[in-house]
């Protein structure tokens, strides 16, 4: 299959930017994550990942309006591209087929 | 409002890239105030440091946008790898579609740069000779200056004991020999006989000049009067190795019996000293008693002053050094004066008793033209190039209209130009490495391409740069000066005057050098001409010089006698100096009503019977040396511009005094040349004696009958001469080797000459090239209108021979100047006359017209239909 190779938490940027519809910037996403999740997202990491996923042609973006909060700063504000989308998709079908391949479903009960 | 902590805020601003800084800055901010409501703003500080070394990482410090987004724009781009590889791809397909152009620019420019380069080779190595003495600029060599009869004169002859006096006397000179010229003398050692070049030299000469000595020491190499240095060579030649002739017995011209003291490493060719062997100046003394007369001279004289002592005041101190040992004439003087030695090769010519260049004015001369050759050649490229830039226009103009700043533009058009350099360069040094044979057979020197050295490469490299530089300036700025609208719309080339006038301004320019460098072959092919075929007073055809030495020295008479009844040889006679240059001068000649404080210096030979007939002399008055007259021994012979000097109403008959010989003048000699033409006729002295102990016989053979002449002398001196190898020169060929260096000159100058046009008119040709197709259009509607092909012709041509007759206003001025310097350098020249230039004015414009004329008939014959379809 001829696609870019997401990483794990770049997917998770990428899903949390197409959750959040338009309102997606860096402390937003960091906060989205780690409220999703549980775990200890930084900044930077944030950045980096939409830094890289932007590369890929996964997001777009375009600069927001300031806010007082931001010192008079404007926010980057990220939305998913046609690409981007189509690559979640891919993924989830991937792991949707190999799910119903799978003989023995987990049960939630006997899983813990 | 709490604000997050300044250093950390000014840290951030620091290294974070600016295009990226405001999103970041806004987010951390963002999250400062989230934090603060949260924790509190202690906690919140110390998290927001955290939060800004968290961006310290590779992708927030880079300076480098990847992702453009709407409404960003590049503007760092024109070096990035893949613009790079664009431009060597343009450079490539625009060298393959103009095949004509870029072989004629880069032809024109790897000539100019191999030109170049040999002539560079050439300069280096006559810089680089007498270079190598480890104590070189201590060494000084003497030279004397004389006034008398109001005029300075100087010559490197000096007295034979002034290097011991001056050792002796003057405490700031360390070391100090007396050097005798080189003479060809026969060495003998067990059964082996052989010719060897060699003179004398005094007992500090191996410590002063680092001629290393493979044998013997330097401080015992000529200490006694029978000692011989000789060369590894004639050791290996008589005793197989160096080690072996140490202390051995050497026969000198059958005569001395010398020992071997020390054997010295071959000569550099870089050496302006050049001999196979050095005796010792004590035997120089015993055999020349004249030395202790100090109003002679002779050998050179060479001192090696103490570390630090001032070559000024040194100088000032010797100023009048020979007074000590000759009483002080009125109305003469004789100075001593001292040149540094490293410099004397280049500097050897006198002028009004100072050192007035010499070789080094070849070197100027020829560095100059390496330079006017280059620079034709580049004019050429640059030329070209702007011919060519009307295809390129459009490029450029896109090129401008996607973003390309006038520097990256810059850049390219110059980098193609040092690509075309680099490709020139590969054809120069290939051209170089197969002409250096025949270069240095016509300059005699040794010459090769230094290619082991990093420094030839290197310096050869920063040529093609500078070169490539150079020649792609002008299109380079042009190009990229142009405006991209006009360009687009093909209308650049009508671009203003100021471009049209630059371009004439170069062509006139590179037509001056050519007609420059023309002029000067013309003058200097009719100087040599003149002095080939110049009567020089004596019959120089069929003439030889047979050395007298050996048993022949005392067998004269028989070999005379003998060898003149044999076929091919009519007559034969003796003289102790080459007839080719009498350098020797004696100075105490003194005649009736000579004022007694005037000193004037002599040329003086000593001949044998039948001297004037065998060198066909012709007399003004009196009569030649004759057995008839028993007192002959006691006549004089001097040339008619003795008697202007003595002043004799009746010379013949009149007494003279040659030092306490008392003779009459028995006969008047028409002047005739016996030094090179680059000096005037001086006072020659002639006397008879025929038991001087060397010299040459000269033999005058019949017209035609060479080869039989040869084979009788060959048979009479091995009769009479066994231990000899019988040699013979030329007399021909001896005064040709006077004007060596004008023969190579000579030479030179026509290849340059030929070099410079042939370049130029590659120039020319690219231009009326560039004009004709400039030009289309208006031949199309002028031959619709009913132009004659002729008339367009004459149109085209004579746009192009405007630059040329101006190049000849600005040439011919200059041109006659600098020859009239060089001719200077000669006693007897001739004249320049409005024919050489003339003919140098008629060659270039008939080659320039050749040249533009076929592209002017191309463009003329061209149909109009298609010429004017084009748009």
């Amino acid at each position: 299959m001829k696609r870019s190779y997401l990483g794990e938490f770049e997917e998770i940027v990428l899903l949390t930017v197409a959750v959040m519809e338009g309102g997606a910037y860096g402390v937003a996403i960091t906060h989205e994550i780690s409220e999703q999740t549980s775990r200890s997202v930084r900044l930077n990491q944030v950045h980096a990942a939409l830094e890289r996923l932007e590369d890929k042609g996964m997001l777009k973006s375009e600069m927001g309006e300031p806010t007082a909060e931001r010192g008079g700063r404007r926010k980057r504000l990220f939305t998913v591209t046609a690409y981007g989308r189509r690559t979640l998709q891919e993924i989830q079908d991937v792991r949707a087929t190999l799910w119903t391949r799978l003989l023995n479903p987990f049960k939630p009960a006997t899983s813990l | 409002m709490t604000k997050p902590p300044r250093l950390a805020d000014q840290l951030l601003e620091f290294f974070c890239a600016p295009h990226r800084l405001e999103e970041v800055q806004g987010d951390l901010y963002e999250e400062f105030a989230y934090q603060v409501r949260r924790v509190g703003e202690r906690r919140a500080r110390g998290r927001y440091w955290w939060s800004v070394l968290g961006f310290l990482k590779p992708f927030a410090i880079k300076r480098k946008q990847t992702v453009l987004r709407p409404n960003e724009h590049l503007t760092t781009n024109a070096m990035n790898p893949t613009m790079i590889s664009n431009y060597f791809k343009i450079a490539r397909r625009n060298l393959v579609r103009n095949k004509a152009f870029s072989a004629i620019n880069m032809v024109g420019l790897g000539l100019g740069m191999a030109c170049s380069l040999l002539i560079l080779l050439w300069v280096q190595d006559e810089r680089s000779v007498d270079g190598f003495h480890a104590n070189g600029n201590r060494l000084f060599q003497i030279y004397e200056r004389g006034y008398y009869d109001g005029k300075v004169e100087a010559a490197y002859e000096t007295q034979g004991l002034l290097a011991e006096e001056l050792k002796r006397v003057i405490p700031d000179v360390e070391l100090a020999s007396g050097l005798e010229r080189s003479r060809t003398v026969t060495l003998e050692a067990g059964a082996k006989v052989s010719k060897a070049d060699g003179s004398f030299a005094g007992a500090d000469f191996f410590r002063m000049f680092s001629y290393p000595l493979v044998q013997g020491t330097p401080e015992t190499a000529l200490t006694t009067p029978e000692g011989v240095a000789i060369s590894r060579k004639i050791a290996e030649l008589f005793f197989g190795t160096p080690e072996k002739a140490l202390g051995k017995s050497i026969r000198y011209e059958n005569r001395d019996d010398l020992m071997v003291t020390a054997v010295f490493e071959n000569l550099p060719a870089n050496s302006s000293q050049q001999f196979d062997f050095l005796r010792s100046w004590k035997a120089y003394v015993k055999e020349n008693q004249w030395v202790h007369n100090w109003s002679n001279t002779s050998p050179e004289t060479l001192v090696q002053l103490r570390p630090g002592a001032d070559p000024a005041k040194v100088e000032a101190k010797i100023k009048d050094f020979i007074y000590q040992y000759i009483p002080k004439t009125k109305g003469s003087r004789t100075e001593l004066a001292l040149q540094p030695y490293p410099e004397k090769y280049l500097n050897a010519t006198f002028k009004n008793g100072q050192v007035d260049g010499g070789r080094i004015g070849y070197v100027r001369l020829f560095s100059l033209v390496a330079v006017f050759i280059l620079l034709i050649a580049c004019i050429n490229f640059m030329n070209l190039a702007t011919a060519r830039s009307t295809r390129r226009a459009k490029e450029v103009g896109v090129r401008k209209v996607v973003g390309a700043v006038r520097s990256a533009l810059i850049g390219q058009f110059m980098g193609e130009a040092v690509l075309l350099a680099f490709f020139s360069g590969i054809l120069a040094v290939s051209l170089v490495l197969i002409l250096l044979p025949a270069f240095n057979a016509l300059t005699g020197k040794q010459l090769v391409l230094p290619v082991g050295q990093p420094v030839f490469w290197a310096s050869l490299v920063a040529l093609l740069v500078l070169t490539g530089l150079v020649s792609g300036s002008y299109p380079a700025l042009f190009l990229s000066s142009m405006n991209p609208i006009r360009a687009l719309k093909g209308r650049i080339l009508s671009s203003g005057s100021g471009v049209t006038f630059f371009r004439k301004t170069l062509v006139v320019f590179q037509f001056s050098l050519s007609l420059i460098l023309i002029v000067g072959m013309i003058v200097i092919y009719r100087q040599m001409g003149y002095i080939q075929s110049k009567n020089i007073g004596y019959d120089r055809e069929n003439l030889l010089y047979v050395p007298l030495e050996g048993e022949l020295v005392k067998k004269y008479n028989l070999f005379k006698e003998q060898a003149g009844q044999l076929p091919g040889i009519r007559t034969i006679s003796r003289m102790k100096e080459s007839p080719t240059v009498i350098g020797h001068h004696v100075g105490d000649i003194s005649w009736v009503g000579k004022e007694p404080s005037l000193s004037v210096p002599f040329a003086d030979a000593v001949v044998g019977f039948d001297f004037l007939k065998t060198m066909n002399l012709k007399l003004a008055e009196g009569r030649d040396f004759s057995r008839e007259f028993g007192t002959d021994s006691l006549s004089f012979m001097v040339n008619e511009a003795a008697v202007k000097k003595i002043g004799y109403k009746n010379p013949i008959g009149q007494p003279m005094w040659w030092g306490n010989r008392q003779g009459k003048i028995i006969g008047v000699l028409k002047d005739f040349h016996f030094t090179s033409m680059h000096q005037a006729i001086e006072p020659l002295i002639v006397r008879l004696d025929e038991n001087t102990k060397w010299g040459s016989i000269l033999v005058r053979t019949e017209a035609g009958k060479t080869k039989e002449a040869l084979a009788s002398l060959e048979k009479i001196c091995k009769e009479l001469n066994p231990n000899f190898p019988f040699t013979y020169q030329f007399s021909d060929q001896e005064y040709a080797k006077l004007y060596n260096s004008e023969q190579v000159v000579s030479q030179l100058a026509n290849a340059f000459a030929f070099l410079a046009i042939f370049i130029s008119c590659l120039g020319l040709f690219g231009l009326a090239a560039f004009t004709a197709e400039q030009r289309t259009k208006e031949i199309g509607v002028r031959k619709v209108l009913g132009a004659s092909v002729p008339s367009i012709v004459a149109l085209l041509s004579a746009n192009f021979l405007k630059p040329v007759a101006i190049a000849m206003l600005i040439a011919f001025p200059i041109a006659g100047y600098a020859m009239n310097r060089w001719l200077q350098g000669f006693a007897y020249q001739i004249r320049i006359e409005w024919w050489m230039f003339a003919v140098a004015g008629l060659l270039t414009v008939g080659i320039a017209l050749l040249t533009v004329s076929f592209q002017s008939i191309k463009a003329a014959l061209m149909n109009p239909v298609r010429s004017l379809r084009s748009e």
